[in-house]
């Protein structure tokens, strides 16, 4: 019995961690090439678990087959974002320009959620296609196709990234600018696109992953925040600039929070803040990271 | 910093503000309107946090965003012990002081955090803290009747309206004082000030610690105030947002700016609660907000000054420019 | 080819550049010389337009650049190799080269080039898979002038390539330099170390606290008894 609780709690803990994996790519790749802290990051997530949910609602396309068009759209936003409120502050050197653009994403973190209260009403919601609680069983395990499916669309996305990243000439040119701006404007390389393209799939990322929140999880105007905080937390464990570790953070902090509401109860959502305050004391550069 | 004040402008000054906190006083006796006398409290105590909030993150440049852990700090201290019994005043003086010991604690290492990380660490702090007192007292502490009975707002709105006027004082104190030159130029370089011989961390833990006091205070006078109030919701990250947007939208870093930006505040909260659904003010000042940091980092304040000009008859009365 | 006409150029609020004015044409090789701080790098920060002149103009081939942003300079055919080699050295040898070929026309031609730049450096083909900041001060100059002529340059500008370098890999260097200017390749060549600059290039200009204090044919200058005593230790 004890072996089924343990196996089930990690298994539910993979299928929460990938979701915050997900959640903390698109900020760990804005704020390590961008140096931009996209505090707004989890509004874009939630705007994005609301576009699935309508769409479900409205035109009855499965929340897995709304996933790319939901990014496309928070891609779009995101770029929309980037172009009017953040574009000029990417030119400061770089402590203004952390701090005012915290500022800024703070002012969006104030205005979105309203908007969406306005819209949307503060009710909460959940994307249930018609296999909701539906499960099969697996050795000791029950595995739900819901979160199994967010799994495997987290996977899909992030070694998609992955790709982008390492075979692309776009991505290349990513990566490169986020080491050394300047040697990439003397490349030919247009930064200021690059950077308003970068912030956008950040977003996109958010927005996918608000359609799997929405899926496994609730959705309301409010949950920006939280996922945002999530997401930082995952990335500080990681480590800044690290992409990929981010996935592999995520999941740890799935396991340790399924762990942990075990023996903590309704405590267990501070261990992930608890967490990230002794990364930033203990180990600043995180698990993978190499600052 | 602007020191050009003949000492007639500073009498002009100091009367029009005298006549100001007069007519304030005069409030509760002129009308017997409960909601307009709470409009005036709250703006009061809205005074006073985003006050203690400017002082850290305006004049000093450090964006502590974990300014609610101490309005509900003072605030829980402060109503508990006024609930077993203790008078007001110590109870209030007890919730601040509490407020600053945990200043002092998380202060060491939280300012070894830099930038955005300091940013983030005090907004995680206090989410923590909002967690583990909203599990540990999930219900309201509501006024026993003995209390409730002779529920009265009158003593409340001049507490804060005394409390405010301190804040306000002490801010002016600090705008002019070698402290307050210190804390402003870690805001603009940090290096550049400890080259030039202010001991940064001493300055930076001294105006956190006033700042946390502060909002100590602000919270007990909202424990006072509040006949029922849920633990968790003393620690909410609203109290903070609130003071950083205020203090924003009238002009971080200035005297005026807080109070300018905490009577809009609560005047845009008021009207706009009647036609909308609440929590509209937020998306106005947000925007605003948005609008100040792009364009406008002067806040209102900066806007009022731009328009009278440098070398309007204001000019030379200014309290002080955030240059 | 170039032209840069009476350009003032600061940084942030300090004037660094009054009035420089300087030529290079087609295939020809250009030297800067000057002290420590003179404003040579300020110069060609400014003709790849990483800092816009304040009064001038910059004119390559007909063009005016001014407030171009960086990438267009690229686009126009000037690549600069910077004092730091300005390469990513946390990425391959290989993918900084085709990063230096990142605009689309020289993308296109990339195979071409990368035959040309493997031929002058082969030690970039047997490498390419190895991390740029792996590689020794030598092979990481080499990465850099590597990565520029990926850009497939009509106008190539070293910032004292010869910096941290030991005497042989220099005159290596140096040789290189020379071979790219007969392909056809106008060079600008900002050196410390004068006499080397000189016996190379053709022409040269000396910059003197931003401003151009003198010009004329590299052997003259060479010669020259001002020149001599301030940059060459002779009398």
């Amino acid at each position: 019995m004890i072996t089924q609780l343990v196996a089930q709690t990690v298994v539910n803990g993979i299928n929460v961690g990938a979701l915050y994996g997900l959640a903390a790519v698109g900020l760990s790749l804005t704020f390590g090439v961008m140096k931009i802290l996209n505090i707004a990051h989890g509004e874009f997530l939630m705007v994005g678990g609301y576009l699935a949910f309508w769409l479900l609602t409205l035109r009855g396309i499965d929340p897995f087959v709304s996933v790319p068009l939901v990014a496309v759209a928070v891609f779009l936003l995101g770029m929309i974002c980037y172009r009017f409120l953040f574009a000029g502050i990417a030119r400061f050197e770089e402590e203004t320009k952390v701090k005012n653009s915290l500022l800024v994403g703070f002012g969006l973190f104030l205005i979105v959620p309203q908007i969406a209260r306005l819209l949307w009403t503060a009710d909460v919601r959940s994307i249930t296609p018609k296999y909701s609680g539906e499960s099969f069983p697996l050795l000791n395990v029950r595995i739900a196709y819901v979160p199994l499916g967010g799994l495997l669309i987290a996977v899909v996305v992030i070694l998609a990234l992955h790709l982008l990243l390492t075979k692309t000439y776009f991505g290349k040119s990513v990566r490169g600018t986020s080491e050394n701006w300047k040697a990439a404007k003397l490349m030919g390389i247009n930064v200021d696109r690059t950077y308003l393209f970068t912030f956008a799939i950040g977003t996109g990322l958010a927005g996918v992953s608000g359609v799997l929140v929405g899926l496994t999880q609730a959705l309301t105007p409010d949950i920006g925040m939280e996922w945002t905080l999530k997401a930082l937390i995952v990335v500080v464990l990681a480590g800044i600039g690290s992409v990929g570790g981010a996935f592999f953070a995520g999941i740890i902090l799935g396991v340790v929070e399924a762990a942990g509401a075990i023996f903590m109860g309704p405590y267990a959502v501070a261990l992930g803040l608890v967490i990230f305050l002794l990364i930033l004391m203990l180990r600043p550069q995180g698990l993978f990271g190499n600052e | 910093m602007n020191r050009k004040t003949s000492s007639l402008s500073m009498g002009k000054l100091f009367s029009i503000s005298g006549i100001i906190v007069v007519l304030l006083a005069l409030i509760p006796l002129l009308t017997g309107r409960t909601d307009v006398i709470t409009w005036f409290t709250f703006t009061l105590m809205y005074v006073t946090l985003s006050q203690s909030w400017n002082i850290i993150g305006g004049y000093t440049g450090q964006q502590n965003l974990g300014h609610a852990a101490f309005f509900g700090i003072g605030a829980l201290t402060a109503r508990y012990l006024w609930l077993f019994g203790m008078p007001l005043p110590l109870a209030l003086l007890a919730g601040s002081l509490a407020a600053a010991a945990f200043a002092i604690i998380i202060g060491f290492p939280a300012f070894r955090l830099k930038g955005v990380y300091f940013v983030i660490g005090t907004l995680v702090l206090a989410e923590i803290l909002r967690i583990v007192f909203d599990t540990l007292l999930p219900r309201a502490s509501v006024l026993p009747s003995r209390l409730l009975n002779v529920y009265s707002l009158t003593p409340r709105y001049y507490l804060n309206l005394i409390i405010a006027v301190l804040a306000i004082g002490c801010v002016y104190w600090i705008s002019r004082s070698k402290f307050g030159l210190g804390l402003m130029s870690i805001r603009e370089n940090v290096d550049a000030a400890e080259a030039s011989g202010v001991n940064t961390q001493k300055y930076k833990l001294l105006a956190f610690l006033l700042s946390t006091f502060m909002s100590g205070l602000a919270g007990g006078t909202y424990a006072y105030y509040a006949s029922a109030a849920q633990p968790g919701y003393l620690f909410s990250a609203v109290w903070t947002f609130d003071a950083v947007i205020i203090a924003f939208v009238g002009g971080v870093g200035t005297i005026l700016g807080p109070v300018i930006g905490s009577v809009f505040f609560v005047l845009i909260q008021q009207l706009l609660s009647l036609y909308l659904p609440g929590g509209i003010h937020v998306l106005v000042f947000g925007i605003l907000f948005i609008l100040v940091v792009l364009f406008l980092p002067g806040g209102l304040i900066g806007l009022w000054k731009k328009i009278t000009g440098p070398d309007s008859k204001n000019g030379g009365g200014r309290i002080d420019s955030r240059d | 080819m170039l032209k840069v006409d009476q350009i003032d150029v600061f940084h942030g609020d300090l004037q660094a550049l009054w009035g420089v004015s300087l030529e290079v044409g087609k295939g020809e090789l250009v030297c800067l010389i000057g002290a420590n701080g003179a404003g040579k790098t300020t110069i060609v920060e400014s003709i790849s337009c990483l800092l816009p002149p304040a009064a001038g103009n910059i004119w390559f081939n007909g063009e005016r650049l001014n407030d171009k942003p960086a990438h267009k300079a690229v686009q126009a055919g000037i690549c600069l190799i910077p004092e730091d080699k300005g390469i990513f050295r946390g990425m391959r040898v290989l993918e900084n080269l085709e990063l230096g070929a990142f605009n689309p026309d020289s993308r296109r031609l990339r195979y071409d080039t990368f035959k040309f730049v493997y031929e002058l450096f082969p030690l970039l083909e047997s490498r390419k898979n190895q991390i740029a900041g792996s590689l020794s001060g030598g092979e990481q100059q080499m990465v850099a002038i590597g990565r520029a002529l990926m850009g497939r340059p009509k106008l190539l500008m070293c910032d004292e390539p010869s910096l941290g370098l030991a005497p042989i890999v220099v005159k290596n260097i140096f040789a290189v330099i020379k071979q790219i200017c007969q392909s056809g390749v106008g060079i600008l060549l900002v050196e410390q170390n004068v006499r080397a600059a000189l016996k190379l290039a053709q022409r040269g200009y000396v910059i003197e606290n931003g401003r151009v204090a003198g010009h004329g044919d590299a052997r003259d200058l060479l010669n020259d008894e001002k020149v001599g005593s301030a940059y060459l230790g002779t009398t």
